[in-house]
């Protein structure tokens, strides 16, 4: 017996050893190879073409060192759509993981009907932007939306809304539907977070005599607070990207880009003024951003990790 | 007096259940509202919705807006497209994520956290930021305005996150299942598909929704790489009905309605399988 399973470790020791000692580098090596064709050679020829003079129907190329860097310090716009950016994603976090935990906590206990329930809130993480984007702009509409309907039942608006062309409602309305797609998501992860809390903390809770709202605020929220900083780190991830839902509904607009974030911002200035230099120099800027959301990214999920280990 | 407060004491226990049914309710009804709305706008006749206040039950069932759609639109060809546009981007992320999360749970090797990072960056990386040099790329190679070089371009951007979900099926098998297929003799791959792929069947049916449905949905590389009518994804088609300011609603919202109903039944059936691998999907070096 002791023989064999010798054997068996020897010879699982010669195979690690073997000709397939190199299978992890091929592996790996053909799936880094994949995503620079796609990913990691486009951003190097962006970061090349931020140095030149690229504008569809220039002459000759040219290097210009850093005047690109130089435009973007000094253009008030790109300082805009930064602003812009982050005022979307601040909003958007903080509304996708409140929502998602208010509703998580609310169908965390056991009732009839609990599955159906939680399925209809997955609806709209399972919902194509497209047609979202669609029905949004129909219940938009300002002369047969639905949405004037709503508004109306509030004193003081008596009269239908412009939606998305009113400069003060475009901002709000577009960060309303991002929220709509993306807390079932943050709402089934913190769902199945408060499912994994021990129920022992809560027994002797109920033995000290602590209440439901002690219990929240001393077992559960500590409980879920690494989840719920990955939950934020990934929703800002999702509306630093957001560009569909934005693009399809306000394009922007109304008004000097009051919606237009960087990435609007990038993708207009390359496909529509042509000035590809220009809006690599912006994309450099947008990477710079995605760096740094990826350090926070480890950092978040790093601490899951030793809170999960515990 | 006793009897009295018992009573009592369930009327309000039934009071409180009420109250939590219809927060429940009134709560998944703001949530599905826009759904609704779609489906009812697809279903009655056009004079219905242009009318201010709209109903909001519909009055009369019609099923017009979907015969015209397919009469006057192209969405047959389109659904055709997306469906090979998809397929062919589940493949090749079926082949390279096996592959991936293969080599990062069950191998051994240096420079793993790296490769974690590289996937990272990929998967946070805004797609708006890449088209330019991508769509180049196409340009100056021939390549752009085909579905098969679209999928190559979509499959790189979900690989990260299906690789994500696979590795935590595959961590949920057992080391040794797979140590001793090694010792029963296979090879390292033949190990990957006699065992641990067949132990993984849940696993790999999410990635395949996920990646198919990503292809699906996907807007912005298809609008930019795609140029010939004759080939349009249904995403792209579906927004070109919103730009054509004379498509009438009840189509456009019976093209969404259409577009919707395979994404939502196969995500809400996989939930759990993406969550788990979503959420746990770390850089674990």
């Amino acid at each position: 017996m002791a023989e064999q399973v010798d054997e068996g470790a020897g010879l699982l020791r010669r195979h690690r050893r073997s000709r397939w000692n190199s299978l992890p580098y091929t592996l790996v090596l053909l799936i880094v190879a994949y995503l620079a064709v796609f990913i990691l050679f486009p951003i190097a020829q962006q970061f090349l073409t931020s140095f030149s003079n690229n504008v569809v129907g220039v002459d000759k190329v040219q290097w210009v060192g850093l005047r690109n860097y130089e435009r973007l310090f000094e253009d008030d716009d790109f300082w805009f759509s930064v602003q812009v950016t982050f005022t979307y994603m601040a909003f958007v976090v903080v509304g996708a993981v409140s929502l998602g935990l208010l509703s998580a906590l609310l169908l965390n206990r056991k009732f009839r009907g609990r599955n159906v329930a939680r399925s209809a809130i997955a609806v709209p993480w399972a919902f194509p932007e497209i047609s979202a984007v669609l029905v949004f702009l129909w219940m938009c509409n300002p002369t047969f939306g639905v949405m004037n309907v709503f508004a109306r039942l509030i004193p003081g608006i008596e009269q239908n809304l412009n939606w998305l062309s009113d400069p003060k409602l475009a901002m709000p309305l577009v960060i309303a539907l991002s929220i709509w797609k993306a807390f079932p998501f943050t709402f089934l992860v913190i769902l199945a977070a408060l499912q994994a809390v021990p129920r022992e903390l809560y027994e002797a809770a109920d033995v000290d005599g602590a209440t439901r709202m002690q219990q929240l605020r001393y077992i559960t929220i500590p409980e879920i607070t690494p989840t719920l900083m990955l939950m934020a780190v990934l929703m800002s991830i999702f509306s630093f990207k957001q560009f569909t839902l934005i693009w399809l509904t306000t394009g922007g607009g109304p008004y000097g880009g009051i919606t237009e974030t960087l990435v609007l911002r990038i993708y207009q200035t390359a496909f529509r003024f042509f000035d590809l230099a220009y809006g690599a120099t912006l994309g450099v800027s947008g990477f710079v951003i995605v760096l740094g959301l990826t350090l926070l990214f480890v950092y978040a999920q790093q601490r899951q990790d030793r809170a999960r280990r515990r | 007096m006793n009897a009295g407060a018992h009573l009592r004491h369930r009327l309000r226990r039934f009071g409180a259940g009420m109250a939590f049914y219809a927060l429940i309710i009134g709560f998944c009804g703001v949530v599905l509202f826009p759904v609704y709305w779609m489906i009812v706008n697809a279903i009655q006749p056009l004079s219905h919705g242009m009318q201010y206040p709209p109903p909001m039950i519909p009055e009369e069932i019609s099923f017009l807006p979907f015969t015209t759609l397919f009469e006057n639109y192209p969405v047959g060809r389109w659904l055709v497209n997306s469906l090979l546009l998809a397929t062919m981007t589940t493949l090749i992320v079926l082949a390279l994520a096996v592959l991936g999360s293969f080599a990062m749970t069950f191998l051994k090797w240096r420079g793993k956290a790296a490769f974690g990072l590289l996937l990272l960056m990929t998967q946070m990386l805004p797609e708006a930021l890449v088209v330019i040099p991508v769509y180049a790329m196409y340009r100056n190679l021939g390549l752009s305005d085909s579905l098969p070089t679209l999928s190559l371009v979509d499959a790189a951007f979900i690989l990260p996150i299906c690789i994500w979900v696979l590795k935590n099926s595959f961590d949920s098998i057992a080391e040794e299942i797979y140590e001793a297929a090694l010792i029963d003799g296979c090879s390292p791959l033949g190990a990957l598909v006699r065992t641990l792929l067949p132990l993984s069947a849940p696993g790999l049916v999410a990635v395949s929704v996920v990646a198919f449905f990503y292809a699906w949905n996907e807007y912005l590389f298809a609008v930019t790489l795609i140029n010939s009518p004759d080939i349009r994804p249904v995403a792209v088609g579906l927004a070109s009905l919103k730009v054509m300011l004379d498509t009438p609603i009840d189509r456009v919202l019976a093209a969404a309605l259409f577009f919707s109903i395979f994404p939502v039944i196969f995500y809400l059936l996989i939930q759990r399988y993406i969550v788990a691998g979503l959420s746990a999907g770390a850089v674990k070096g």
